[in-house]
């Protein structure tokens, strides 16, 4: 049984964005989200993280339906989003990010503890500057903040959306290697994405246009679907 | 390290701006009114404590934070006349809150996601129909309240008496001040309600609740104007409808945009230094008819508003405020 499983899901601001779209995340897998902007990938990983409602179809995480909890639930049944812009509290500190991060798991000190030395391990630039208020960090600092900020509930499942948005090349490439690392210690990871570069660490690739699933595919599949000229007008690096 | 070295700076602003007033004020030879100012100054300020709560927590200027503290009196009266005055002190307390969870339950919530000016319009709605409630009960006569202190005598500062009443709102004003200051930055309740203003989207997406947090501020706000008026008021005697609204709401309102409207310690600096230049204006010679400053037929107690308008044109964000 897939980790993430999505049928049918359509969901509409007043109009149509989603018009029906599945599709199934293994646990353990990186998945990547392609598409233009306006295809719909941020309503997606919005609606699975429970600030969108559907008007149709399912979502099932680990064999429950998900559709229409809120994020206060989601977040408990291990479910995070790092958002895109990120969106860090920036008058707190780097710790207190972190600390409201853990707000589910906040009478677990132990635990709270644990996570964060292993954010300050995948990010050891957080660790740095862990008393510096967050709307002073750089645009990859933020972002490094933002994904350890949904570390700290212990996510099963980590939607990040936009991951390499305003960053570097070089910047970008660590980021996806960091994420690299937390799907390797067992968390599914859901990317939305307009860099391919992303590609090498993708299991799955996903692409979208105008609210519909064009393209899916595992391993192999990706490398031979020359998925940038096919449907990322040539795609940036 | 810019976003702290403003921060720093601010506070430092606010202090010299007060060591500053007060120091001008003893070379002058106007101590009293700097011991007379810091005690009306400290009832602004709690008042201004519970604006700058809400503002900070959900942008809104709560025009129904003076009311939370009428209908406290009017429960202190009731009860008081009962039974026990502490007793009738907690439920004072207790009804401001309860008033502050039903607004927020039934007035803001139902306007979340509506523009911030729909919820100030809304909040003087709560203000006038609380104030329609009172004059319906009271008949718009005048309640006597009594003080949980007598003593009028016990300390004397610049030749002005301070009655154990005033010394208790200072004191209270100042723990206020320093708890609240703690619980904002070393509690996860604190600074939950903290990030909430800062990113609602984020929070929610942490697991944090936004809707219980905006109860549980509104409630912690109305208790704080409460608080104020269950201590400030009794040292007048009596109270009548809409009471704090009158007395208390544009001075503190004054207060926390000279402090800076989102600072908690900027309320407490405000409301203190309004309460000075208020107490100046209305009994220093120079202000007085004949005065230097005089201006005949222009009441001095004018000079309030007359801060507000420069503050908001000069230093919108307040002595202790940040920039927008």
């Amino acid at each position: 049984m897939a980790l993430l499983e999505i049928e049918e899901l359509r969901v509409g601001y007043g109009f149509p964005v989603l018009m029906g779209i599945s599709f199934e995340v293994e646990e353990g897998e990186t998945a990547v989200l392609f598409g233009l902007n306006g295809a719909g990938k941020t309503t997606t990983v919005s609606t699975i993280a429970g600030m969108l409602k559907p008007d149709g179809g399912a979502i099932r995480f680990d064999g429950s339906d998900i559709a229409g909890r809120p994020p206060t639930q989601l977040v408990r049944d291990g479910v995070a989003l790092v958002p895109e812009g990120r969106r860090v509290f920036p008058a707190l500190s780097v710790s207190n990010n972190l600390r409201l991060g853990s707000w589910t798991r906040r009478r677990e000190q132990a635990e709270v503890d644990q996570r964060r030395q292993l954010v300050f391990d995948y990010f050891p630039r957080l660790a740095e500057r862990a008393d510096q208020a967050a709307g002073t960090l750089s645009g990859g600092e933020q972002q490094m903040l933002a994904i350890g900020r949904a570390l700290m509930s212990k996510p099963r499942l980590l939607l990040i959306d936009e991951a390499s948005l305003g960053l570097s090349p070089a910047l970008a490439k660590t980021v996806f290697q960091v994420v690299k690392r937390i799907n390797d210690d067992g968390v599914t990871v859901i990317i939305v994405e307009q860099n391919v570069g992303v590609l090498p660490y993708a299991d799955r690739a996903l692409i979208m246009e105008k609210g519909t699933l064009v393209f899916s595919g595992v391993g192999d599949e990706i490398r031979n679907a020359n998925l940038r000229e096919t449907y990322l007008g040539g795609g940036s690096e | 390290m810019g976003g702290l070295f403003s921060e720093r700076r601010s506070l430092l602003i606010g202090i010299g701006a007060t060591v500053a007033l007060v120091v001008f004020l003893i070379v002058v030879g106007e101590e009293k009114s700097l011991v007379i100012g810091l005690t009306q100054g400290s009832a602004y300020g709690m008042v201004a404590l519970g604006l700058a709560l809400i503002y900070k927590s959900s942008g809104v200027f709560n025009f129904a934070q003076g009311e939370f503290g009428t209908v406290a009196l009017y429960v202190l009266y009731l009860l008081d006349i009962k039974g026990n005055y502490w007793l009738a002190i907690i439920g004072a307390l207790a009804a401001a809150g309860l008033m502050g969870f039903a607004t927020e339950r039934l007035v803001v919530r139902p306007l979340f996601e509506a523009p911030r000016v729909i919820l100030l319009v809304a909040t003087a709605g709560v203000a006038l129909l609380a104030i329609g409630v009172e004059l319906w009960f009271a008949d718009a006569q005048a309640k006597p309240v009594a003080k949980a202190f007598s003593r009028n005598d016990r300390i004397t500062v610049f030749d002005v008496q301070i009655t154990d009443q005033r010394l208790w709102l200072i004191v209270t004003l100042a723990a206020l001040a320093v708890l609240l200051g703690l619980f904002f930055t070393r509690t996860n309740l604190g600074l939950a309600i903290i990030g909430a203003s800062q990113e609602p989207t984020a929070t929610e997406l942490v697991g944090i609740s936004v809707r219980r947090l905006s109860s549980f501020t509104w409630v912690l706000a109305a208790v704080l104007g409460g608080l104020a008026a269950v201590i400030a008021i009794p040292d007048l005697g009596s109270f009548g409808p809409g009471a704090m609204t009158s007395n208390y709401l544009i001075p503190a309102f004054t207060a926390a945009v000279l402090g800076g409207m989102t600072s908690l310690p900027g309320a407490f600096v405000g409301g203190v230094l309004i309460g000075i230049i208020q107490s100046v204006a209305t009994s220093a010679p120079l202000f007085q008819d004949g005065g230097e400053l005089a201006i005949p037929g222009v009441p001095s107690t004018l000079i309030v508003f007359v801060v507000l308008l420069v503050v908001l044109v000069a230093r919108p964000q307040g002595l202790l405020g940040k920039r927008a």
